[in-house]
């Protein structure tokens, strides 16, 4: 009887060793280029390319604290983010594109401050070392102006608005949906400079952990062959709707609501891809993007490894450009 | 009467007591009525109907200040003034807001085809308390016990734990998913780390405070340090563990808020966090309500049951309430009972009776 | 002797002389580090010895460690110096062969009166059901059979002590230490518990030591009273300042209290306690606690 029971776990446990490998992992957050992947899982298209993914909805923060501990193949994150998880060890690349920010992150001034220039001298509240400092220094270069001429005060991003509301700082940096609100609660303030006056500066990647990519290359070619379906589905107008729909979903907001993040996100199809994954330098690819991202961070202490960042950009497992 | 009431140590009548266990509810929620309904208590901001000439649009929320300084703007330069009334900041949603956002949370099927109902989020949330609560509490309560019973060993734990429960515990989110995955191990994980560390201390002061007394009559009586633990320290300190575990479940329900936003989101916590993001206060506060609702339901619940629990506590219990719980724990006892009858079965008695058969 | 006992007393005294010694008491001294670091002695050179089946009573003022005496020799506290022989073996910690009953109530209140007193059996493993029909047998001794399913919250002090009293004995001790047993009952329920105490003393074979505060009380009861006093220049401790034969013949009555040996023994006492003093009422102040239009004239 031992016996048999014994044999029966042997083949059980060898039966499982042969048994399909296990489904990819995914952990994707809320930011409109990301929830789109959501599309794909709801209309089966996974399932048709003959590939078994899991997709695992998170908050960023812990979507990157799995990544970096291993427990998900692959993350959603900015150009500049996965280079701070890299310098932190993680070896990984990012093999789709799925945006890039067009005016979801802003600096926004008080009434009166009509422009970038009228910041000289002036402070501006944001966080230090994180994406609107980025955009801010942009922002000064773009005018003429340097980091030197403003003051810059250290304020959270979710309490921009009362900040600017009270008068302690010109300006603000801040991201949808706080940009909008500080907008709604300070009357007369305006948006001086969006990411849509620097496309490209904030790039949105799909990265998977590099030993995930040399053991699974074939499925990883499937998925990222996905991703040209999902951004045809949000171009044309008579399914654009229903994708938002999906999506809104996901995060779980009215549709209507939701519809308003999506022209401050600019959706890379596969043509956009393999255009802003040309080796280049400046924002219009995303290895000059990512320079610029490496420079920031080192200049601001994030971290304080050189890195090579082509290291950790690879096109390879797009479908190949139309013709 | 009604003065001795409210005297310091008064004794509040039978009736009026019920009368302030309502009122402990409804005077906050006719608070909240006020605050809402009557247009000049608070609004400290106006929602733009009609924009007129000026720069804002409607759906607006401007300061009741910015709004004024725009409408006589607007009468000098002779332009039409904006049109609006004075609303709340959108963070205080007004009672029918949430009553209907709570209805609707019920009744309307998830958004996201395999999503779960809200039920089912905080069926989930539930599970992850109790999970937490139950790993906690099985390490814990013993660990307190020897801890509040042997000087020696509380002196060798105690400074530690003190140490390591000042340590947030959604600061173990990122090393929890590390070692756990992301599904529901690391959230159970968080509320094991969150209440671990006052469960032991809480529960080694409770044995502490039981009564010397008792433990030494029952040394002057020649029970060893074993039956001690068992017969006179664990008995003697029920009740007040008990009250413990209900102060200390609470707890546990602080610790959710973070425990299920690392790893994969889920339960009731996604939702409030969710809605929260995207401004929908009325689910917000539906969510909180829901949290809140099942706090006092679970702590009325244990309180009733805990009546019972320790007949020798001296608790007036009525009539009904004690045929309620014999009629719910019937069941339970059963085998209990049926144990305890044919203990008292003794063969030997039931013996002579044999002849008269024969 | 402060008055010559009459016959049949100084008869009982040398049947008890000629009895075994269960308690020998030997230059017991206990000190302890109290707060601030100082250290603290409560007892000094404390001799004494009980014989079986005696009763003897601990009378002092607060502060002579009288309570200190009773828990070293229960083995809740630990004497310094000296040693305490029961039957001859040194007593190292609490035990059966010593019952207790205290001050406080100590019944356990999530066990019934019977399940209270049949608590020491059962840690003598005693089978649950022999140990319940022994229980009620000590339950009836104390008066208390009808209440033995009753919990211990619904008894007055008096029948609590007196279930206490039957646990302690239902351990069958060799010697019943009782600290200040009825300290905390109203004077009617302290004499009736006090002639109740002595009728089970006739009854059960046992040896008492039983502390007081009251000297009536400590006289009243006893074979023998020690009276213990606070430390002083000669003193560094609690010191045991006599042990006081009292003269009176077994059983006691209440009508002893009005004979002059009674009388002599509690002065003698009394006077080791509390020293005459000069009356010192012309230092008091006088405070005048009239209100207007209500002088005294």
């Amino acid at each position: 009887m031992l016996a048999v029971r014994c044999a029966l776990a042997l083949l059980l446990a060898v039966a499982s060793l042969r048994a399909a490998e296990p489904p990819l992992t995914v952990a994707y957050s809320d930011w409109p280029g990301w929830t789109a992947w959501e599309i794909a899982i709801q209309k089966g298209w996974f399932k048709e390319a003959g590939v078994a993914v899991e997709f695992v909805w998170m908050e960023y923060g812990p979507s990157m604290e799995a990544f970096q501990a291993g427990k998900v193949d692959a993350v959603t994150v900015t150009n500049g983010d996965q280079l701070v998880m890299a310098a932190a060890g993680k070896a990984s690349k990012g093999i789709v594109l799925t945006d890039y920010s067009n005016g979801n992150d802003m600096i926004v001034g008080r009434p009166g401050i009509a422009s970038i220039k009228d910041l000289k001298g002036k402070k501006v509240g944001l966080e230090v070392g994180l994406v609107e400092h980025l955009l801010l220094l942009k922002a000064l270069e773009a005018n003429g102006l340097k980091e030197s001429d403003v003051t810059i005060v250290a304020v959270p991003t979710n309490d921009t608005p009362q900040t600017l509301a009270s008068g302690q700082v010109d300006a603000i940096g801040a991201w949808y949906p706080v940009s909008g609100q500080a907008l709604e609660l300070v009357p007369g303030s305006k948006p001086l400079f969006t990411s849509k006056d620097a496309p490209g500066l904030i790039y949105d990647f799909t990265v998977v952990a590099s030993e995930s990519l040399a053991k699974r290359k074939a499925d990883w070619t499937k998925i990222a062959a996905v991703w040209p379906r999902i951004a045809a589905y949000l171009a044309d107008p008579a399914t654009r709707d229903d994708g938002i729909r999906i999506m809104a979903a996901r995060v779980n907001v009215p549709a209507a609501k939701y519809a308003l993040a999506m022209p401050g996100t600019f959706f890379l199809d596969l043509a956009g891809n393999h255009k802003h994954f040309a080796r280049a330098e400046g924002l219009g690819s995303v290895y000059g993007s990512s320079a610029v991202a490496h420079a920031f961070n080192l200049a601001n202490k994030v971290y304080d490894k050189p890195l090579k960042v082509e290291d950790f950009i690879d096109p390879s497992f797009l479908p190949a450009a139309p013709k | 009467m009604v003065r001795s009431a409210w005297r310091v140590g008064g004794d509040p009548p039978a009736r009026l007591s019920g009368v302030l266990w309502l009122g402990a509810f409804l005077l906050p929620l006719a608070a909240w009525c006020a605050l809402s309904y009557l247009p000049w208590l608070w609004h400290p901001q106006v929602l733009i109907a009609e924009p007129g000439d000026s720069s804002f649009s409607a759906g607006m929320r401007i300061e009741r200040a910015a709004f004024a300084a725009a409408v006589a703007e607007a009468a000098r330069q002779g332009q039409r003034p904006p049109q609006g009334g004075r609303v709340n900041p959108v963070f205080l949603p007004a009672p029918h807001e949430v009553a209907r956002a709570l209805w609707t949370g019920f009744t309307t099927p998830p958004l996201r085809r395999g999503d779960p109902w809200l039920h089912q989020s905080l069926g989930h949330s539930i599970t992850v308390i109790a999970w937490g609560f139950l790993i906690s509490a099985l390490v814990g309560v013993p660990l307190g016990v020897l801890c509040g019973s042997v000087p020696a060993l509380s002196r060798l734990v105690e400074p530690f734990v003190d140490f390591i429960r000042y340590m947030p515990a959604p600061a173990f989110g990122a090393l929890c998913v590390a070692v756990l995955g992301i599904n529901d191990a690391p959230k159970v994980a968080i509320i094991v780390v969150g209440t671990f560390f006052q469960m032991v201390l809480v529960v080694a002061n409770t044995t502490r405070q039981l009564d010397r007394g008792l433990v030494e009559a029952a040394q002057t009586l020649g029970a060893s340090d074993k039956r001690l633990l068992t017969r006179v320290i664990v008995p003697g300190i029920l009740p007040n563990l008990y009250t413990d575990m209900r102060i200390l479940l609470g707890w546990a329900w602080t610790y959710l808020i973070v425990a299920e936003l690392i790893g994969a989101s889920s339960g009731i916590s996604w939702y409030i966090n969710q809605q929260g993001k995207y401004r929908a206060y009325d689910n917000v506060f539906a969510g909180i309500i829901l949290i809140g609702l099942i706090g006092l339901v679970t702590d009325l619940v244990l309180g009733w049951i805990g009546r019972f629990l320790f007949p020798w506590s001296g608790q007036q219990v009525s009539r009904a309430s004690a045929l309620a719980f014999a009629a719910v724990t019937l069941p339970l006892r059963l085998p209990w009972l049926l144990l305890r009858l044919a203990r008292r079965y003794d063969p030997k008695a039931a013996r002579p009776q044999e002849p008269d058969h024969a | 002797m402060p008055e010559a006992p009459s016959d049949p007393v100084a008869e009982r005294f040398r049947r008890i002389a000629a009895r075994p010694v269960v308690l020998d008491v030997r230059a017991l001294g206990m000190s302890f580090r109290g707060a601030g670091g100082k250290t603290v002695q409560a007892l000094h050179d404390v001799s004494f010895q009980v014989r079986r089946r005696e009763f003897l009573t601990v009378v002092g003022a607060s502060g002579c460690g009288k309570s200190t005496l009773v828990r070293i020799l229960a083995g809740l506290a630990h004497h310094t110096a000296g040693e305490v022989l029961l039957d001859g073996r040194p007593v190292t910690g609490p035990g059966p062969d010593r019952g207790m009953v205290f001050q406080g109530y100590t019944l356990f209140p999530w066990l019934t009166v019977v399940r209270n007193v049949m608590f020491g059996l059962e840690m003598g493993d005693m089978g649950r059901d022999q140990a319940r029909s022994e229980a009620l047998l000590w339950l009836d001794l104390v008066g208390l059979a009808s209440k033995a399913e009753a919990w211990p919250h619904q008894l007055s002090g008096g029948q609590r002590q007196r279930v206490a009293i039957a646990r302690a004995l239902a351990a069958r001790p060799r010697i019943l230490l009782m600290d200040e047993p009825f300290g905390a009952l109203d004077p009617q329920t302290r004499a009736t518990l006090q002639e109740h105490l002595l009728q089970i003393w006739q009854q059960v074979d046992v040896t008492v030591v039983f502390i007081t505060h009251d000297i009536d009380e400590a006289v009243w009861l006893a074979d023998r009273v020690l009276v213990l006093q606070p430390p002083d220049q000669d003193h560094p401790g609690g010191w045991l300042a006599e042990a006081v034969e009292v003269p009176l013949p077994v059983p006691r009555t209440r009508a002893m209290h009005d004979l002059p040996a009674y009388r002599a023994v509690r002065e003698r006492i009394e006077r080791l306690i509390r020293p005459p003093r000069p009356p010192a009422a012309e230092r008091l102040p006088v405070f005048k606690m009239t209100a207007a239009g209500d002088e005294v004239l």
